[in-house]
């Protein structure tokens, strides 16, 4: 809404230039965004908050700046020459509706003379954004600008039967609008009837085949109040909005329709000539005694922690018009503790039902920098979130081994997130989407991650190392579900050339070696080669964590134990399939892994509470490398397996060192370099000992991996 | 062609007096001086001088003892050896002089092929870093913490019960017209649910399980139904915060208001309040804060008032204590809701807000 700054001083006193101005009313709560100088002169533009209505005028905001000063606003004064004949006889009002419409006045007016408006008038709403379009509906058009309540005039001769039938559309009514659209109307919709046809809807926009024009002799002048919901309602379904909808959806001052229609009867007789009829016709049903507001300054007090004096509060809720009598005992006595206020709600300020808004009413006006800041002590102690220091591990291990967090946009292509969705998860749409790209909230966070990683190989950022902290959504029997996961996502070079480095690219054996790190804060990862859709058939797999499937137990003694239940897959990881890496336009290999972080965060926890000090032992480590030859399939796993089953308290490592393919190795067969690290607690060993464990050692080898010693 | 005087007696030489001894000793000298003009090149050219002059079994000085000293008359004898003495000392002190010469030149060629170039880069192992919307989050957590708030987080998808009507704002709310709501596609019969608009909802789910005091705030993310431009997003960052007791006025909002603030931008900015309207406060304020870019003066980004919008907040409205059976007549507090990227935008100068989501690492590096 902008505001003429000379406007406002034909009704008040502006004791401020535009620029303090602004700033006043800024804190007092008519936000004003800034001041811009017009060919009406300087206006200032409001930001008005929904709850004030009445400040869409100038006469409301008027009465904001008279109680910046602590002055009333000086009452309208319309000054209507009526003629003899009265409008009830020639027209007459009945509201159906009156849950609808709870009040409607009609002003007639008689052989005006419809012709553009003069300059003066012109200039006003031009600088208000109104275009102009006669000296009639100029007249509603300004009065509505000057007292904020919107109006409507007829055609009258247009009216049949000359009179106004206020009820709820018939389903399937249509009626064409002022903007030329035809509409199809509904129940719930109010419009303004005449004894034919619908002519107007109610509140929002009058119909064009009354519309006023250079031919029109005769005006039926419309000023109405109709409730917010309804209007609102209305004015969503119609897809329509008008200065009108706008000020009736927000609460309209019902008293404001007769003196809004008396001033604009006025000035159409003004501009455009012709007799008003004498009186109004007013149907009003909704008329109700004001509302007894009471405010005591011990609530005051309560709310707002500071005391006011008694003589601002009265001097403040007058301007504004609450009428504040004090109604306590101790009346005599000024700034009492006790006193209480008994206040009524003026009509335009339907927004005022309680003490707690009086309390708002004279706090912003008596500035709520007068309220002195204070620090209050905390009476409990403040806690993280139950995960946050494992969260904040992981984070930071994640950034140690070089990748960039990101954030995204949870809502994702149906279609993208597809490639990625496990099978049986039921995906969450939007059932409102803005695009279809974004019209599901992503099953996983891969998705996102692939996005990420496309975005920037496609503006030459070719290293990428990145990870997300975030959720990924389904619906669970039909009910939403939100899972705490963990993506990151690799490609590019693992180091790049330089003086002292040569380049190396981001392989499996890094994801590896990453998920390795990240999975020690919570217990280890484990991995199974079962593979998803998404990944590469030969270089991914499924995460597991061991953790995950112990349960603490309390004994009842105050004690603990754990209860392993097996490992639980926790997640996946690999290489992208070509076939899904092709629908990203991914043109280098992207390695990517996603794991559930509530899990992970249990593991994280047990990980911590079972950690105890291993003695370092005194004696020297000795290292014995197997150079073993095994078939083709035979897992690293199963070999540290077939060696720890031998229970040798010795081995303090089993560590695969270097593997080979090729030469000297039969067909179907590999090498593999294994290391294991002997170490005692309690002595030395000695060359008899080794010789022992290694001849055990491979045995044990031969015997169950079928694996022979290669000749060194 | 000259001999060499040392190979011959000074009886072979007609050296008769004291002063033909000092002149032939002053030749000497003058043959060693010139000869050790010049550095040698290395230790073994070095030696090679040493040898000549010193060494035992046929250096100059040994060919004078044994050739001018031994066999001089015994009136020359005393000058000879006093002679003797002064060359030998001058020669090992001038060798000396050479020695720690040639030892130091060869250490400084050795240095100059070691000396690394400290311009040259090291080997660096990439780093990550945190995205910036996570260091506001910590940042916001760490100031909240030390005024004895509790962190609560909450689910994303909410129903419209908790999302509006418990936070006073029924249907037919033009409030809902400032916040357009992704809704969920759910099946036929279940109940309805929508992307939160904001992360007030946790202000009725905290309350709805605990008595106050209540101290919380509540970081996450939240949903509008608006396209996508450099201020709008559909999904943008929030921490919401709540206090409610019995003793909480609008005084101690305005304190931990203002504390936040100077702890976020710094002690020089000043804070602000200016009334304004939500649905679920009241007296609801936007907290504004000098602007920093021009110090209070007025520039382009405060729009010429000299102060720049932060967030909004109030004290809570009592019709929110209705729905959580809280006695509105006896607890009071306060409650706001700061929008993180905002906050992250105006530190940091970030002038759009798509940036945060487009996760370009030449964007994230910036921020370590
Ligand atoms: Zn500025």
């Amino acid at each position: 809404m902008k505001i003429l700054y000379d406007w406002l001083k034909e009704f008040v006193a502006v004791p401020f230039a535009p620029g303090e101005l602004r700033e006043r009313l800024s804190l007092a709560g008519i936000a004003v965004e800034g001041v811009s100088e017009t060919p009406a002169g300087p206006s200032l533009d409001l930001d008005l908050t929904i709850n004030r209505p009445d400040c869409l005028g100038h006469y409301g905001v008027a009465r904001e700046v008279a109680a910046l000063g602590r002055s009333e606003l000086p009452p309208l004064s319309v000054g209507l020459r009526e003629s003899s004949d009265s409008a009830a006889s020639v027209t007459d009002v009945e509201i159906a509706s009156p849950d609808l419409c709870g009040r409607f006045t009609a002003r007639v007016l008689r052989g005006v003379e419809v012709q553009p408006s003069p300059d003066w008038l012109r200039k006003r709403l031009e600088a208000l954004g109104q275009a102009s379009i006669n000296n009639v509906v100029d007249a509603t058009n300004y009065v509505m600008l000057e007292l904020g309540h919107a109006m409507h005039a007829f055609d009258l001769d247009r009216l049949a039967e000359r009179r106004i039938v206020v009820r709820r559309a018939r389903a399937g009514e249509k009626i064409r609008t002022l903007d030329g659209v035809e509409r199809t109307l509904s129940p719930e919709i109010c419009v303004i009837a005449d004894a034919a046809r619908a002519v107007g809807i109610g509140g929002i926009m009058g119909g064009a085949e009354t519309e006023i024009g250079f031919s029109t002799h005769n005006v039926l002048l419309e000023s109405a109040w109709f409730d917010p919901v309804s209007i609102r309602r209305s004015s969503k379904a119609l897809g329509l909005r008008t200065e009108a909808s706008t000020r009736f959806e927000r609460g309209a001052d019902p008293e404001m329709a007769e003196l809004a229609s008396r001033r604009c009867a006025a000035l159409i007789c003004e501009l455009a000539g012709g007799e008003a009829l004498a009186g109004v016709v007013d149907v009003y049903p909704a008329r109700r005694e004001p509302l007894p507001l009471d405010l005591s300054r011990k609530e005051l007090l309560r709310v707002m922690g500071a005391s006011v004096p008694d003589a601002e509060i009265e001097a403040i809720l007058g301007a504004l018009g609450f009428a504040p009598r004090r109604a306590d005992k101790t009346s005599g006595s000024p700034d009492s503790p006790l006193a209480t206020w008994r206040c009524r709600q003026p009509s335009w300020r339907q927004d005022v039902t309680r003490e707690v808004d009086l309390i708002e009413e004279v706090a912003r006006h008596y500035g709520l920098e007068k309220f002195p800041p204070r620090l209050h002590p905390a009476k409990q102690p403040a806690a993280r979130l139950p995960h946050a220091e494992a969260e904040d591990r992981l984070r930071e291990r994640l950034i140690g081994l070089g990748y960039h967090e990101i954030v995204s946009i949870p809502l994702v292509n149906e279609a993208e997130d597809a490639l990625f969705r496990p099978a049986g998860v039921t995906p969450a749409r939007v059932a409102n989407p803005l695009a279809e790209d974004a019209s599901l909230l992503r099953s996983t966070g891969l998705v996102s991650m692939a996005h990420a990683l496309a975005w920037n190989l496609n503006r030459g950022q070719h290293n990428l190392r990145l990870f997300e902290i975030g959720r990924a959504y389904r619906l669970q029997s039909g009910a939403p579900d939100e899972i705490r996961i963990a993506t990151i996502g690799a490609t590019g070079m693992a180091s790049e050339q330089g003086v002292a480095e040569s380049a190396r690219e981001y392989g499996f054996a890094d994801l590896k070696g990453d998920l390795d790190q990240i999975g020690n804060l919570a217990g280890g990862f484990d991995w199974n080669a079962e593979t998803l859709a998404w990944q590469h058939p030969a270089r991914a797999g499924r995460i597991l964590l061991a953790n995950a499937g112990l349960r603490r137990m309390e004994d009842g003694k105050g004690g603990q134990w754990f209860v392993t239940v097996g490992n639980t897959v926790v997640g996946s990881a690999g290489e992208l399939a070509p076939r899904v890496a092709d629908k990203f336009k991914l043109r280098q290999g992207v390695f990517l892994a996603e794991w559930a972080l509530d899990p992970f965060y249990e593991g994280y926890g047990l990980a911590r509470d079972d950690r105890k000090y291993q003695p370092i032992s005194r004696f020297p480590a000795v290292e014995r490398d197997f150079s073993l030859i095994l078939s083709e399939g035979t897992s690293f796993a199963s070999v540290r397996e077939t060696i720890a089953a031998l229970g040798i308290p010795e081995i303090f490592s089993i560590e695969a060192v270097d593997l080979f393919r090729g030469t000297n190795i039969p067909p179907g067969k590999f090498s593999l370099l294994v290391r294991i690290t002997f170490q005692s607690q309690e002595a030395t060993l000695t060359e008899a000992q080794l010789t022992d464990f290694s001849s055990r050692i491979i045995s044990a080898l031969e015997r169950k991996l079928g694996a022979t010693l290669r000749s060194v | 062609m000259t001999t060499d005087p040392t190979t011959q007696t000074l009886d072979q030489r007609g050296v008769t007096d004291d002063s033909q001894v000092e002149a032939l000793f002053q030749e000497v000298r003058q043959q060693f001086d010139k000869q050790t003009i010049n550095l040698p090149d290395d230790e073994i050219g070095w030696r090679m001088k040493r040898d000549a002059w010193l060494g035992r079994k046929a250096g100059v000085v040994t060919r004078i003892t044994e050739n001018w000293l031994k066999t001089a008359a015994p009136r020359l004898r005393p000058t000879v050896g006093r002679c003797l003495n002064d060359l030998r000392s001058h020669v090992e002190e001038r060798l000396e002089q050479l020695h720690a010469a040639v030892v130091a030149a060869a250490g400084s060629a050795a240095l100059a092929r070691e000396r690394v170039d400290l311009s040259l880069p090291g080997v660096t192992r990439p780093i990550g870093s945190r995205h910036l919307v996570q260091q506001t989050f910590e940042e916001i957590e760490r100031i909240f913490l030390s005024l004895g708030f509790t962190v609560v987080e909450g689910p994303e998808i909410e129903t419209p019960y908790y999302n509006f009507e418990a936070l006073n704002i029924p249907e037919h709310h033009p409030a809902r017209d400032t916040m357009d709501t992704f809704y969920l596609d759910v099946p036929p019969g279940s109940q309805p649910h929508l992307l939160r608009t904001h992360t007030s909802p946790m202000q009725v789910h905290t309350m709805e399980k605990q008595r106050p005091p209540v101290r919380i705030i509540v970081p996450g993310k939240v949903y509008r139904r608006d396209n996508p431009d450099a201020t709008h997003s559909y999904m943008f960052h929030q921490v919401e915060g709540l206090a409610v007791d019995t003793d909480i006025t609008f005084c101690e909002f305005k304190g931990t208001v203002e504390y936040f603030v100077r702890e976020f931008l710094g002690s020089a900015a000043k804070t602000r309040l200016r009334p304004s309207y939500f649905p679920f406060t009241e007296p609801s304020v936007e907290v504004d804060a000098s602007c920093f870019a021009c110090m209070g003066r007025g520039c382009r980004l405060c729009k010429f008032s000299g102060w720049i919008e932060l967030f909004g907040a109030g004290m809570v409205d009592p019709a929110v204590y209705g729905f959580v059976h809280y006695d509105a007549t006896r607890v009071s507090g306060y409650a706001f809701g700061l929008g993180v990227d905002r906050l992250s935008q105006l530190k940091y100068g970030i002038d759009n807000l798509q940036l945060f989501f487009e996760n370009d690492v030449r964007f994230l590096r910036q921020f370590p």
